[in-house]
């Protein structure tokens, strides 16, 4: 049977509860239900020396803006989760993106697969996260307190290779 | 008409977030950025970089991708979502 895949890019919040009691939802047949929620730090890390972020060095984050590009952020996120239930026998995968500003321990994003075992579940929740990491069409800005800029977050090249373990 | 996109610190460095560039003579997305990169020495100084990604109709593409009049072109430096 084919997996239920939903996908949001959305401004507002999210409850992670609430998904999880909506991927539960009079679904018997898997017994396994993983999840990941990201949100966002209230510091960025210490970058290593020479990198391009040298002002972000332990400066304190007021606020992360979240740029995406409407339309091929939903696609892209929905062809990930295609992927996954291709490659593992999923019921559910769901999987929120939020953009826009987020203040320090706000919910960024959420994966969540259900399955009847719990490696799959696991797995595919992990690989969904690697691939949206480095497919997705998503930017985030790192504005400080005071700061009236801010910095583009740099990509790191561990998420790149991280989806060479898949 | 392609229609161009720019997204995060590629939009902010040239001060611009689409334009309507004429297909006639631009088959590939490297022609594209040709193009592009010839409107002022800003231009082609953000346009130079390795980094850069493209998207040719929403789907990721590589700089090697044919293109059409009535497409749509994203260029944008590494996502960081997540």
């Amino acid at each position: 049977m084919a997996a239920i895949i939903s996908v949001s890019v959305q401004a507002e919040g999210f409850d992670p509860g609430e998904e999880y009691r909506s991927l539960r939802s009079e679904n018997f047949a898997d017994g396994a239900t993983a999840m990941f929620v990201g949100n966002v730090r209230d510091f960025s890390p210490i970058e290593p020396v020479g990198s391009p972020v040298e002002n972000s060095k332990g400066n304190s984050v007021a606020v992360l803006e979240l740029e995406h590009y409407p339309g091929m952020a939903e696609s892209a996120l929905t062809d990930i989760a295609r992927q996954a239930a291709q490659r593992w026998p999923l019921g559910r995968v769901r999987v929120i993106h939020r953009f826009g500003q987020l203040r320090a321990g706000e919910e960024i994003v959420f994966v969540g697969t259900s399955s009847a075992h719990r490696q799959a579940a696991l797995d595919a929740c992990a690989f969904i996260m690697d691939f949206l990491k480095s497919r997705a069409p998503f930017w985030k800005k790192e504005i400080g307190q005071g700061a009236e800029s801010g910095h583009w977050v740099q990509a790191r090249h561990s998420d790149e290779d991280a989806l060479k373990k898949w | 008409m392609i229609k161009v996109l720019f997204f995060a610190g590629l939009r902010e460095q040239l001060g611009c977030d689409a334009l309507d560039v004429d297909a006639a003579d631009i088959a590939s997305i490297a022609q594209l950025r040709t193009r592009l990169a010839g409107k002022d020495a800003a231009w082609q100084s953000a346009l130079a970089s390795e980094q850069l990604q493209v998207a040719v109709n929403q789907r990721l593409a590589t700089m090697h991708a044919d293109v059409k009049d009535g497409d749509e072109v994203a260029f944008f430096p590494p996502v960081t979502g997540g």
